[in-house]
Order: C-alpha cells, then structure tokens, then sequence
C-alpha cells in the first residue's frame, strides 16, 4: 500500500494495429483512498512519438516534463523528429541513468516508425529495462486486470476502429476492479499521417 | 527487492517452516512457524439460465514449484455415496490447498448427514448459508481458502455462491477466484455481464442504453470459460497444466479435464 | 609588437585575429595532402603515407580512421594531434550518442561533437589547438537526396511512400562529407582537399568533379588528383584509401545474423589499391 508505485493509482496501456497503434490511460489521481483528481492524463505527446507514465504522480510530471526537454533539444539539434524506437533507447538510458534512486515510473512508448511506417511499442521498468512486444503493453496498478483484458481481447492486424474499441473495452473493464484507477479515459489512435484522441466517461467512481 | 518487483511472490517468502529459529541474544532460541501456504492456482464459475459451470486449474505450486501438474480444485458435494454419482453441488477451493480439501470434506460430510437424515438433497441456497457458517466459525484461524459454490436453485437457474476465507457470501451471476483472479474477473464482467458496452446510437451520455444482458448459452460460457484460463495461464505462473471443468445442469453433473500450457 | 598577441590564446589581436589558429592552420597546410570526394553512392578520402626514411615500415602506419561503422576521417597537420581526435571522436560517438540513443551519431551529430572539442581549445586555458584538419565522411540513413528532390519535382507514384513532412527539416540521407578546421569551423563539400597542396588538388578536383559521380568514378578521381600531387612513387603502399560506401557485410564477422548490416565506412587493402593504380 505505502508502495510509491501505488499510492496515486493510475492506468496505462498501448496496443498494435495494423499500420496503427494506439494508447490509452485513465485519469484517476489519487492520495490512497481519496480521489484528488478526475482529470490527470498519463499520456503525453512528442512530436509523433507518445509516452505514457503511471506510478508516482510527483515522478509522472517529472520524467514528462523531462522528457520534453529532452526531446525539444534532439529536434533542434538533429532537425528531425525523434523516432519511437530512437525516443525508447532514451527513456531507457534516462531511467538507468537513476540506477540507485530511481523514478517511480512504468513508461509505455507507442508510436509508428517514421521510415518504415511500422507500428512500435514497448514498455520499462523503473529502471529502464525495455519490454519490446509486438502484442500490447500495459502499466499502472490495474496492469494484472490489463493483462486479462488484453490478453483475451486482442488480436492481430486488428484496424483502427476495431483497435478503439478493443482498448477501451480492455481500459474500461480493467480499472473498473481496480480501486485505484479509472474517472474517465484519453485514447489516441496513431495512423499514418494521422493521430485522433478520444476522451471516454467511463465510471465515475 | 519489493520496491522493484511488483510481484507479490517476490515480496518475501510465505511457506509453511520457511523461518530458520533465530538465536537470540540471551541464548534462548525462537521458534515459529507460518501454518499457511500459497498454493497458487485459480477458479472460475459461471451460472446460466438452467446450469452452472466451475472450472479451475490443476497445477498445485509453492513458491517457484510446481509440486503437481494435476491437483483437482473443483469437487462434487453431497452424494449418497463416495462415487458422488448423485451429487448435486459444486464446490471450488483455491488458496491453501490443504484447507480447500478438509473444507471439501467437511462439507461434503455435513451435506451427507443432511441428506440421510432428511432424505432429500441439500438446496444450494442452504448449503451456501451452512458453509458460510462452517468457514466463520474459524473465523480467527481461518481456512485460507476462497471457496465457490455451485448448484441449480429452486427454480432449476444456475447458482454461483462466492466466498472470502472468513465467510462471507453472496450469489452472482459469475465470479473468478485464486491467483488469477485479477485477470479474469474484468474479462467476466465484460463478456458475461457485458459491462461497458452499449447499444450504438442509442444517445449521448446518459441516454446512451446499455446491451441487454440475456444468460449466455452453455456453449459459448465453455469457450468463454476456456479463453480466459488459456489468458490467465498466458500472464500467471501459477496458473496452468490442466483445465478441469465441471457442468451441473438438470440431468446432473458433467466433468472434463482440457490441457492446459504446462511452461 | 606582435609578439604581445601571439602567447596567450584567449587574446585577441587588434586586427581581430586569434594568431595562434592562424599559426595552426599554417601547421595544416605544412602537411601532407588529403582529400575527399563525394559520389551518389557513397565517398572516398584518400591521402599520401609519407615515409621520411626507407627503414619505416608503411604497413603499420594508418592515417585514415573508422570512427563509427559509418563514419570514417583523415587529416593534415600533426599525427599526434590527430591521434587525440580520433579519441575524443570514437568516445564521444558512443558516451554523447550510442549510449544514450543505442544507435550511431549520424555524421553531422559527430562532425559538430568534434568541432566543439577543436572549438574549446581556442577559448581554454592552458591549451594550444589542434595542428590538424580534417576530413570526416560518413553515410546517414534516411530519405536519399535523389528521392527527395524526385517528390518534391511533383514525380508522384502511386503507393510509394514519401517524407511526410512531419519528421522536420531535414531527414536526410546518404553520403556526407565535412571539412573541420583547427578554429572548430566545419564546411560541408561535394570534393575537397587540406594540406600543403590543397589549393593544387582543389583547381584539379574542380575541373574533374561532376554531378552524379558514382563510387568508383570518385576512387578514379582520388587517384588522379593525389598523383598531380604526390612526391614519392604511387603504390598501395605509399597511400591510403578509405570509402564510404554500401554495407560491407562480410566485415561483420557473423553470418545469418537477422537485422545485422556491416558496416558502410572501410578502408581499401594495398591489394585493392594497387587493383585501381593499374586500371587508372
């Protein structure tokens, strides 16, 4: 319970599509039991790279807003957008960098490589250690009830909408057993050329 | 370790003698021992309009072991006999293994000298009250069990009775237990209570209807029950090895045994 | 009175003028000749292996160096000073980038990390600057300049996939070849040449370079322009190529590996340089 990973609550998941990935989170900020917050999204965009953060909400803020300066100095620097994959190495070297005081993250990147077009996601440890899967990714203390959810829900090549549907559904009933998380959801569907996000009610409770 | 992990079997060792005595600094020697034991594992239950089914895994692990691959969780109560032919309740036990079968027995005694002395079998909802009481009465050394009950009621539905280790109960539609329970009640909720879903243009908001929850037939509850243990056998470790699955309906109780991934 | 300007480094001359790096660009051109040619399909930089005695052994002696597995640089001025930067280079390839990014600088990301180090020895204390300049030509993966330019003339094929815009500037790929001065300056060329015969090289390469060079026309180019130049014999052991061209995949010292290209920057044996001496 005293847990830094636990104490604001918050979930997070990505998925891939075919030639589409998407990633979604809930809003919940929370002090243990009390409910700070209805709106705090853990999703945060760069360019056409996205990154979603649950565990420690002080850390959340941190490591995104780290992660903007980070990313901002590689596009004036390089006079390009930074690559999901490249974008993956730097969460990962970041994180590592805090070996032995780490940030109370669970990072999820999700993006479509800007070359190839293929989608790509994967996820971290506290610590920087990537979890590169070609299915989906989940984070946040409704990650057991996610993987359920995503591991009876998805399937490959699913499209765009078919892909909505199949995470929401997964975010929805996952951090509805879960105390912790939930108050309405962000869902970003990333296409090529093309990124649409969509704010779900969900329960309010 | 526990910091990182996010893995309550990493969170420190919970088997039974697992304490080495500890010298202390008077020279006398502290012995303790923990009477309880995680033997992972998970159940599921679901009623229909005119059956129930229950289905657990049948791996039996402590720690990182397996100990069996083939460790029955769901069991036929009440029948006149030891063969349990004419039984006419389920009962599913996840936790501590040892616990979940003297609570099997002794329920099962109790529902046999119920149906001897009465002459008649025992209703579920009589044998969801009388276990409840059985579990209670250790309610401050608990059996470390969660315990499903199923039957077909008075009316020949479907009965599913979900227990906590103190006994407290209540009837559902449907209800996961053990070790995997975390991943598949959200499934449950979704696909047999079709939680979050709604009608297509039917409104906005609050107006938007929800879909019509009708009782699923028996074999899309089978698929069903076997989607979600092949997802939970996916992401659990203790969890796998053998699906055992047990059918109660009017004409009386039907049991088979799918393999399960045993990595 | 010239001589009050020309001790300390961090001191301007009245003229405007830091003396010290004009003196070390006059070390430059008091060396031995490089030079570079950019093609379509990739670069080479040649150079003169000068022995001041019939006893050195040339085989040992290397003046051409892989930085990245795609990048590689030559120099004129002084080995020593050089030595150091292809140091800071390879270190800087991977602590300023590869371990951050856990993929290679592209060139210009390098280019710029060691004009930085030559730049900070002209504003330090206690240093003098580098005695060289380099060359430094390396290959970038992303959109190929014929394709860009080929979707930017309006060229559209159905299907194909084109830069969408989005990725910023510049994505671009292909060969890439830089200049970098002892003041930190750096220049990007199509050809060029540093070194005591700079300017002999430079009118020759003038006349010879065309648009659309490939490789081995560039190798061609090198030859001829270091032979108008070169004081001993020409031999594939009195000079040093290396190219910058496709993948050298049987340099990776693995077979069947998935994913694994070799690298695209690699220096041309005596063997191979004595093969292009004869067909020249």
């Amino acid at each position: 319970m005293s847990s830094p990973f636990s104490i604001n609550g918050g979930a997070c998941v990505a998925m891939v599509g075919k030639d589409c990935v998407a990633i979604a989170c809930d809003l919940r900020l929370g002090l243990q039991a009390l409910t700070v917050s209805n709106n705090f999204p853990k999703i945060f965009q760069y360019g056409d790279v996205f990154l979603g953060l649950t565990g420690l909400a002080t850390d959340v803020s941190t490591v995104s807003d780290l992660f903007r300066y980070k990313v901002n100095m590689y596009r004036l620097r390089e006079e390009r957008n930074i690559a999901p994959s490249t974008f993956a190495n730097l969460v990962s070297s970041s994180l590592y960098e805090r070996r032995f005081g780490p940030y109370f993250v669970s990072p999820v990147v999700a993006g479509l490589d800007p070359k190839s077009g293929r989608p790509f996601i994967c996820g971290f440890d506290s610590i920087g250690c990537i979890d590169f899967a070609k299915d989906f990714i989940v984070s946040g203390t409704a990650s057991e009830q996610l993987f359920g959810m995503c591991e009876s829900l998805w399937e490959p090549d699913l499209g765009p909408d078919d892909l909505f549907e199949t995470i929401s559904q997964a975010l929805l009933s996952a951090v509805d057993r879960d105390a912790l998380s939930g108050w309405g959801a962000h869902v970003y569907i990333v296409e090529k050329d093309k990124v649409t996000k969509r704010l779900l009610k969900g329960r309010q409770d | 370790m526990a910091m990182f992990s996010q893995n309550p079997v990493l969170n420190g060792p919970n088997y039974s003698f697992a304490e080495v005595p500890k010298d202390a600094v008077d020279g006398l020697r502290e012995h303790r021992f923990n009477p309880y034991t995680d033997n992972g594992g998970s159940t599921l239950a679901i009623a229909g309009a005119d059956f129930a089914i229950m289905a657990g895994d049948t791996r039996l692990t402590s720690g990182y072991s397996i100990n069996t691959r083939y460790a029955p969780k769901v069991f036929k109560i009440g029948g006149t006999t030891s063969s349990q032919d004419d039984a006419n309740l389920l009962l599913s036990v996840v936790g501590y293994a040892a616990d979940g079968e003297a609570l099997q027995e002794r329920l099962d005694a109790i529902c046999k000298m119920y149906r001897y002395r009465h002459g008649k079998p025992m209703s579920v909802s009589a044998c969801a009250k009388r276990l409840s009481t059985i579990m209670y009465q250790k309610r401050f050394f608990p059996y470390y069990v969660y315990a499903i009950l199923g039957g077909l009621d008075e009316d020949g539905r479907g009965a599913v009775y979900s227990y906590d280790p103190v006994g407290s109960f209540e009837r559902e539609q449907c209800r996961a237990g053990g070790a995997a329970a975390s991943l598949i009640m959200p499934f449950l909720d979704n696909q047999v209570n079709f939680k979050n879903q709604y009608v297509p243009g039917t409104g906005v908001g609050h107006e938007l209807k929800e879909r019509e929850r009708l009782p699923l037939p028996r074999n899309e509850v089978e698929v069903l029950v076997k989607d979600a243990f092949d997802s939970a056998v996916e992401r659990h470790i203790e969890v796998g090895d053998g699906l055992q699955i047990m059918i109660i309906t009017k004409d009386g109780i039907e049991e088979k045994v799918l393999p399960l991934k045993r990595d | 009175m010239a001589d009050r300007y020309s001790f300390s480094l961090t001191t301007f001359s009245p003229s405007g003028k830091l003396v010290q790096i004009e003196y070390a660009l006059n070390a430059v051109n008091q060396g031995v000749t490089a030079l570079g040619i950019k093609a379509t399909n990739g670069i080479v930089l040649a150079t003169e292996k000068k022995s001041s005695s019939p006893l050195s052994d040339p085989s040992s002696l290397s003046k051409i160096s892989l930085i990245t597995p795609n990048i590689g640089m030559v120099y004129a001025g002084m080995g020593p000073d050089y030595r150091v930067l292809v140091d800071r280079a390879r270190k800087v390839s991977h602590t300023g980038y590869k371990r951050i990014y856990n993929e290679y600088p592209p060139t210009r990301i390098l280019v710029q990390d060691v004009a930085r180090e030559m730049q900070e020895a002209t504003q330090s204390g206690g240093v003098r600057p580098y005695g060289v300049s380099l060359l430094v030509a390396g290959w970038d993966e992303g959109v190929m300049p014929d394709v860009e330019s080929a979707v930017q003339g309006g060229g559209e094929v159905e299907g194909e996939k084109k830069p969408s815009g989005k990725t910023g500037g510049i994505l671009k790929g292909g060969p890439m070849l830089y200049q970098v001065d002892p003041s930190g300056a750096y220049y990007p060329w199509k050809a060029t040449a540093i070194g005591k015969s700079a300017t002999t090289a430079k009118t020759f390469l003038e006349k010879r370079y065309t648009e659309g060079l490939e490789l081995e026309d560039a190798v061609h180019i090198a030859l001829l322009t270091l032979k108008e130049t070169i004081e001993g014999e020409m031999n594939g052991d009195s000079i040093e190529i290396g190219i910058v061209g496709p993948p050298a995949d049987h340099l990776l010292g693995v077979e069947g590996v998935h994913g694994a290209t070799g690298p695209r920057f690699r220096k041309l044996s005596p063997q191979e340089i004595e093969d292009y001496l004869t067909n020249l």
